[in-house]
């Protein structure tokens, strides 16, 4: 246990170090949103589902900073670990592959959860935003961080460059962020792009999340909830899966 | 007495590249080691195999008799490892290295501080302890990473070249630091490419030469048995002198270390 918190302890003594990069950015992109999408555009775009839109796309907005930052988090704490080595000093310590990749994944649910909350803190602040369920909201928090962690320790092992990691971000978590329902309903789609969406496994994160937040939401509560949860199960078992079998980092 | 480390027709092939060939080695307790051999020989394989950051090929390792693959977490706690190259995260303190390296392997807060103040002063670190660790010298930073591989007090100490590109000085002050540490128990096995230095430190010496294990003893014995001793008095070869053989004379002479140190050191006292 205490090797595990040891693991955490050092995440967080790099997080802690780059507070500023990761407090900062989530409110400035928050804030701009806000001032574009609230006071000026969004008055053209009118109401979704009975919300001014820049309500509606709040949460959406929250939970693509949220993806980006865990996702980075863990990605770039690995990639580094594996660039200088020093994830080698942690294989060669007394300690599972499933603390190991635990204690990355924290420390992404970590990042995850200071981002949700300067976003929410901002929106709250600058809009009339009042949050519907805090602890569920939370929770989508925690559960869209894991998924996005463990993405992210996945990532940094594949990956053989920098530029690699990057790729992943743009090809994949872009794609499916700004498909997934952040900007629209899906009662406003034609039937195809309706299918599409809901094939698309962030629509059910950004769904109840949403839901947690403003009381709305397209899919029943439990599906994104079951389907969250299911997720975040499955990703982290890859990534220690992954991580155990020692996958590009023991020869 | 039961081994160490007991290797049984260990064999590791990278890619394309056959490493270790079906080696075989001893090392009982409290012994201190060496394994010599050129560049590319397969030591760092060896060690690679050992703790877990290569996997073998075929073959088997038991460390106190216990298969690696079978208790990993068991047998990784009692080995502490100085590797060849930097495996460390070059932005902390050197404080937090050795603090966090405590707690990997299950020390408390409290021992993890006194144990790191203790080796920071064996080490002539003490003035360094809040600098990153990017900022040493080259020296330091290998005094570093050994320190760091005793945070634990491991019952076995693997050095894969520890004193490359210490001065001679600290050098020597790390020679007695690691006799004591092996008196008082601690298993060692170091690769060098000092000779003098296996000579002065291991009990036993191995000679490893692609993948294989070439010759295996007492630093003393296999100088008798492969080098052609003779005394040379003024440029004539004698097997004997005065009746007496090769063994039974020293002759001191000094060398260029002495001289070195001479000039540049002022000993430090020990801690
Ligand atoms: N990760 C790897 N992938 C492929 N080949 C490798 C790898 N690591 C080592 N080798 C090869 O295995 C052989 C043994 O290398 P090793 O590092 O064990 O040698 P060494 O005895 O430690 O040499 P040195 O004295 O230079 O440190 C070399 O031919 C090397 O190129
Ligand atoms: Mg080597």
């Amino acid at each position: 246990m205490i090797s595990f918190f040891t693991l955490l302890e050092r995440e967080l003594y790099r997080f802690g170090r780059l507070a500023a990069q990761t407090i900062a950015p989530p409110f400035v992109t928050t804030a701009l949103f806000i001032v574009i999408f609230g006071y000026s555009l969004g008055q053209k775009i009118g109401a979704i589902a009975g919300f001014p839109y820049i309500l509606f796309i709040l949460p959406g907005l929250s939970g693509m900073s949220i993806i980006t930052n865990s996702f980075s988090n863990s990605s770039s704490s690995l990639y580094m670990a594996r660039m200088d080595r020093s994830i080698e000093n942690i294989l060669v310590a007394p300690i599972s592959s499933f603390r190991i990749v635990l204690s990355f994944v924290v420390g992404g649910i970590v990042r995850g959860l200071t981002v949700g909350i300067v976003t929410m803190l901002t929106a709250y602040i600058m809009t009339d935003l009042t949050i519907h369920n805090i602890p569920l909201a939370l929770l989508f928090v925690i559960l869209i961080s894991t998924i996005f962690s463990a993405l992210g320790v996945i990532a940094a092992l594949w990956g053989n460059d920098w530029e690699h990691l990057a790729a992943f971000s743009t090809f994949i978590l872009a794609p499916l962020s700004y498909l997934g329902g952040t900007f629209y309903s899906i009662a406003t789609l034609p039937p195809l792009w309706k299918k599409v969406s809901l094939s698309n496994p962030m629509y059910y994160m950004v769904d109840g999340y949403r839901s947690a937040i403003l009381g709305h939401s397209d899919v029943s509560l439990t599906i994104a909830l079951a389907f969250s949860s299911g997720l975040a199960c499955i990703t982290f078992l890859c990534a220690v899966f992954l991580f155990k079998k020692g996958y590009r980092i023991i020869v | 007495m039961e081994a160490a480390i007991s290797i049984n027709k260990l064999s590791k092939t990278y890619k394309k590249t056959e490493a270790l060939k079906s080696l075989s080695l001893e090392i009982p307790m409290g012994e201190f080691f060496g394994l010599l051999g050129p560049n590319g020989a397969g030591k760092t394989t060896l060690i690679k195999t050992i703790v877990g950051l290569a996997r073998p090929t075929s073959g088997s390792i038991l460390v106190f008799g216990q298969n690696i693959q079978d208790y990993p977490l068991k047998t990784k706690a009692v080995i502490g490892l100085s590797p060849q190259e930097q495996n460390i995260d070059r932005y902390f303190t050197v404080r937090k290295i050795l603090e966090f390296q405590g707690g990997y392997f299950g020390l408390r807060h409290k021992e993890r501080r006194q144990k790191a103040e203790e080796l920071l002063g064996k080490f002539n670190l003490t003035d360094k302890v809040d600098e990153e660790f990017w900022k040493l010298s080259g020296g330091m930073q290998r005094r570093v990473m050994i320190a760091r591989s005793l945070m634990a007090s491991p019952k076995i100490l693997i050095l894969d070249e520890p004193t490359a590109g210490i001065d001679v000085e600290q050098r020597h002050e790390l020679w007695d630091f690691l006799k004591n540490l092996n008196r008082d128990g601690t298993t060692i096995i170091l690769t060098t490419h000092y000779i003098d230095e296996a000579e002065y430190l291991c009990e036993r010496v191995a000679i490893i030469d692609a993948g294989q294990i070439v010759e295996m003893g007492f630093p003393k014995e296999l100088i008798k048995k492969h080098c052609e001793q003779y005394f040379l008095v003024n440029g004539e070869k004698k097997k004997d002198l005065m009746g007496l053989t090769v063994d039974q004379v020293q002759v001191h002479q000094g060398d260029l270390e002495q001289v070195f140190i001479k000039l540049t050191g002022k000993k430090l006292e020990s801690a």
